[in-house]
């Protein structure tokens, strides 16, 4: 594969994506919000382009993880990262329930089944008001200084999310290129097959879920802290629905291309809201627009574009064996 | 009393359940399609009810247009767009729909705004039947009749003609239909556009009673997709016996407790995704 898919590469992207935001944006809320969705669109690929599982079911996790924060920072004089950190276990423990019941179906099944469990949660969420606030979303959640880190100063506030992203992007890209890693993608390719020389599948496909629920969590922790409520739209259908559609506008062939698609995503939604608040019916065209002429996203432009960029470089350098390697 | 009220209700729901269900099986058991615009259809449904309605055409006008309108609209699209799609992974279909969803939400708050309007009953139906000290709205019984004939007739279309045989054999064998003769676009247009249709139609039967707001098209989508989860994907019966079942429960908790009635739904999926995997009618 090209060299831009190499994780040490694709973690240099990572590094100089949360290097560049403050410099071009001026909103420290919004750049934190970048990389909080590129986070969460991240976990999302995992499944999806790693394990081929789409879950229409992540706003559940994201959910999860603001209303444990939220509750958790409301309630205790804890620190932050302690809330947090609950919010990542709890995350993780209701993707494996959610995993382990939906995994007994494939396919659209699965899918549907995800979609379902989002409204489970999101019902469950609305029904108990007296714990999540219903409608109003949970208020008033502080944010507590870490130590000397003052993070109600935005900035401040993006540097701690920027550290965090950068720790869990090295962490899925570990996951991703471990032996664990690896046999995700052989179920992706083949289940059957994988099964069938003794992989336990289904708790590869747990585990993975696991993990994105628990990553999301962190994610939806960190997007309560941001905005200082745990609202009930943390937790709709339709934040399930834009974690996938910033992961498919990304690309699902590698983990930095959902940091792309979560920054087109949040940076676009935010300018053209402002112009336009019927802007969702161009995202619906960009989306047919993908899936007929451009199914790997923009990191499958990218990929294509440096091929192209390559090649043209250096003619000769492509061998023979390299050309025979190609038609996959 | 109440209870009998809610069972009522909740039949009458069921029904609509159903209609909206067995067109999402329907479309998948013939074009392998997930059809995540299959709630948008119901709320286009709803809203052409609604604007036919308001132009003065009368209800039973708006009942007999809406549906139509709504398949017409299904069949060009699958012309001219998901015929393009159905060889990609399922994947990229979900993203289509999902967007042609996306679409169709936002042109309907373009069109009718982002706030909710009412519906009123058809005259002539909009009074209430007692039976003793049992009193129900007429609109609600004729849905519940109307929605009775239509599922004898959309059994007998399915089971009874020779378009039901075709499209059934589709289902196995697509290549085989076609081998045979038959022209396999023009019958997946027709599919498609029947299941959309009767979306529409499930959306324009429900406005009098819930009125109608841009946002329904989500939560129909849920329940078909809990309604094929619990019944078994293509299964027609298991389509009826899961429609009404979540129907019945989810009216009948609002008597019990308010609140959790969108949940408690959901709650009786997941318990029988444990008891039966497969749901009620599903083959394995």
């Amino acid at each position: 594969m090209t060299s831009i898919n190499k994780p040490l590469f694709q973690f240099a992207l990572a590094v100089l994506v949360a290097a560049a935001l403050p410099i071009f944006l001026s909103s420290g809320t919004l750049a934190s919000e970048v990389l909080i969705f590129a986070i969460a669109a991240a976990a999302c690929n995992l499944l999806l382009g790693y394990t081929g599982l789409l879950s229409i079911g992540q706003g559940v996790f994201f959910g999860i993880g603001s209303y444990t924060l939220g509750l958790t920072l409301v309630h205790t004089a804890l620190s932050p990262l302690i809330a947090l950190a609950f919010a990542v276990v709890l995350g993780a423990i209701v993707a494996i329930g959610i995993g382990w019941l939906a995994i007994r179906r494939q396919g659209v099944y699965f899918v549907m089944l995800t979609l379902a469990f989002a409204q489970f949660f999101y019902f469950l969420a609305y029904t108990f008001s007296g714990i999540t606030g219903g409608d109003n979303g949970l208020l008033g959640i502080p944010r507590s200084n870490i130590g000397p880190l003052r993070l109600a100063d935005s900035w401040t506030f993006y540097g701690f999310v920027a550290v965090l992203f950068l720790l869990v992007f090295a962490g899925l890209q570990r996951v991703a290129s471990s032996t664990f890693g690896r046999t995700l993608l052989a179920i992706r390719d083949n289940g059957a097959r994988a099964q069938a020389i003794g992989f336990p599948v289904r708790a590869f496909k747990i585990a993975a879920f696991a993990i994105s629920g628990g990553v999301t969590g962190l994610a939806g922790g960190l997007h309560a802290l941001l905005i200082g409520i745990a609202p009930l739209a943390n937790i709709d259908y339709h934040l399930s629905e834009s974690l996938l559609i910033m992961t498919i506008i990304g690309g699902t062939g590698s983990l930095f291309a959902s940091v792309l698609g979560a920054g087109f995503f949040v940076l676009v939604s935010d300018t053209l809201s402002a112009i336009w608040p019927r802007w969702l019916l161009l995202l619906g065209v960009l989306l047919i627009a993908l899936a007929l002429f451009m199914q790997k996203g923009i990191w499958g432009l990218v990929e294509r574009l440096v091929g192209l960029a390559a090649e043209r470089r250096s003619p000769a350098a492509q061998t023979p064996a390299d050309r025979a390697e190609e038609p996959r | 009393m109440i209870y009998l009220f809610q069972l009522m209700n909740g039949i009458g729901l069921g029904m609509l359940y159903f209609l909206l269900a067995v067109g999402l099986s329907v479309i998948f058991g013939l074009l392998h399609f997930v059809n995540f615009a299959h709630g948008a259809f119901y709320l286009l449904g709803a809203y052409f009810c609604f604007a036919v309605f308001q132009m003065g055409f009368g209800f039973w006008v708006a009942l007999a247009v809406a549906p139509l309108l709504v398949g017409l609209l299904a069949a060009v699209t699958e012309a001219s767009l998901l015929r393009r799609i159905y060889r990609l992974p399922h994947t990229y279909h979900i993203i289509v729909t999902i967007g042609l969803a996306l679409i169709i939400q936002e042109l309907v708050i373009i069109i009718w705004g982002p706030i909710g309007s009412s519906v009123p009953a058809p005259a002539g139906l909009d009074g209430a039947v007692m039976l003793g000290s049992f009193i129900y709205p007429e609109y609600r019984l004729f849905v519940i009749g109307f929605t009775a004939l239509l599922a004898g007739g959309l059994w007998w279309l399915l089971e009874g003609t020779r378009l039901g045989a075709v499209v059934r054999a589709g289902s196995e064998s697509a290549d085989m239909i076609a081998l045979l003769g038959y022209d396999i676009k023009r019958i997946n247009t027709a599919v498609f556009a029947l299941g959309a249709g009767l979306a529409g139609l499930a959306g324009a039967l429900a406005a009098p009673i819930r009125g109608t707001d841009p946002f329904m098209g989500v939560e129909a989508l849920a329940i078909a997709f809990v309604v094929v989860v619990i019944g078994g994907m293509g299964s027609y019966s298991g389509a009826l016996i899961a429609g009404l079942l979540v129907g019945i429960v989810q009216s009948m908790m609002t008597t019990i407790w308010p609140q959790g009635a969108g949940m408690a739904v959901y709650l009786a999926m997941v318990l029988i995704i444990l008891a039966m995997p497969r749901g009620l009618m599903g083959r394995a």
